[in-house]
């Protein structure tokens, strides 16, 4: 429970935290799996934010002896994998759309040989990406 | 003139990818020909490649800032205009899986700036029939600066593949190696080059080389030798990937065919 000013100051974080990753999933700004992923989060944040008794006994049952790094190191990894799975779809989003280039161009000069369409304006943007 | 250079060739040990029956005529073959900003010289290598080998033509229009692709067309080709710039591999490839959604027998790739000479074609097709290879890479030793021969002694070492020269442009590659290469596994590559080479390798295809004449730039400049520090990115990131990929270029024992000045 909360004895100190330190706890209801991680209370107030967790609880904020938690509020505004819920918030987002509301309101539509993150779905689908990542939802998931950040509810999750969500719920951790406020259990150890409002309860951190419970990081405590985290700490004996893995054997830390300084529990409240505890939190930090589970944060940091899942941080990483975070991170990682981020680059994961990254990767696959842009070969999807390198593909999806590539077929509209092809597309698009099909078009012309069938004669149902002028040859392609030259793009006027400038996305080097 | 264009200097010729020696002929090497890189095979593996394992027999080719046998190649279909009616895949040897060059006119069932596309040429593909990636350019960005080369409006100055594409029309003529246009004309040369029609010239050479009596195909038909492809230019791939990188997103480019002038009329590279209406200067193309004007000449005879066809033109694929991609809405922006997916870099020289990214262009070669959209050009490849045209090929195969009609049905050409393969496809032969050439730099759009001048550099190399649509005449020596021929050169690729004969070297084709001789060795029976699924791929053909027209080099030019002689033209490979001290830079970039340090850096292919590099690649050699690292890559197992026994080639002299990673990143022409002047290839030849048959119906096996289009049907690898137009695939999503080669969609995320940058450059027709190591990463190409090794993912070619790792299907047991068969690469040899040969020498051609080639001239000098034109226009425009390597999108590999561009500055120091694109080579320097490009270099870690090829190094990243010969790492992840180490065995492909080993998995079987290569044989030099021979080397002879010409």
């Amino acid at each position: 429970m909360l004895t100190s000013g330190g706890q209801i100051t991680s209370a107030i974080l967790g609880a904020g935290l938690a509020g505004a990753i819920l918030f987002l999933v509301r309101r539509d700004h993150l779905h689908g799996p990542y939802a998931v992923w950040w509810f999750g989060v969500a719920a951790a944040t406020f259990v150890l934010g409002v309860f951190p008794g419970v990081a405590v006994w985290l700490g004996r049952q893995t054997g830390i002896l300084y529990a409240p790094v505890l939190p930090i190191i589970i944060g940091l990894s899942l941080v990483l994998i975070r991170l990682l799975k981020l680059d994961i779809d990254r990767s696959r989003q842009e070969r999807r759309i390198r593909r999806l280039t590539q077929k509209l161009a092809i597309i698009e000069q099909e078009l012309v040989r069938l004669g149902g369409s002028t040859a392609p304006e030259p793009s006027s943007d400038d996305d080097e990406s | 003139m264009g200097s010729v250079c020696a002929e090497s060739a890189s095979p593996s040990a394992r027999p080719p990818v046998s190649p279909r029956p009616d895949s040897s005529d060059p006119a069932r073959y596309l040429a593909v020909i990636p350019a960005r900003d080369e409006r100055a010289t594409v029309g003529a290598v246009v004309a040369g490649v029609r010239d050479a080998v009596g195909c038909r033509v492809l230019v791939v229009d990188d997103h480019s800032r002038d009329d590279t692709a209406a200067v193309a067309r004007a000449a005879g080709a066809d033109a694929l205009t991609l809405p922006f710039n997916l870099g020289a591999w990214g262009a070669t490839q959209a050009g490849i899986r045209y090929a195969r959604r009609h049905g050409f027998a393969g496809v032969v790739t050439i730099d759009a700036d001048g550099q190399h000479e649509p005449s020596s074609l021929p050169q690729m097709f004969a070297a084709r029939a001789r060795t029976g290879a699924n791929v053909v890479i027209g080099t030019c030793v002689e033209r490979l600066s001290p830079a970039k021969r340090l850096a292919w002694n590099y690649l050699r070492a690292l890559t197992g593949l026994r080639l002299e020269d990673f990143t022409s442009g002047l290839r030849l590659y048959d119906a096996h190696a289009t049907e690898i290469l137009a695939g999503p596994e080669a969609s995320l590559l940058d450059y027709q080059d190591v990463g190409v080479l090794m993912l070619l390798a790792k299907n047991g295809l068969r690469v040899v080389e040969t020498p051609v004449s080639m001239q000098p730039r034109r226009s425009g400049h390597s999108r590999v030798f561009a500055s120091w520090p694109v080579v320097a990115r490009y270099m870690l990131h090829t190094t990243v990937l010969c790492l992840a990929q180490i065995d492909a270029g080993r998995r079987r024992t290569r044989i030099k065919e021979g080397v002879a000045a010409c």
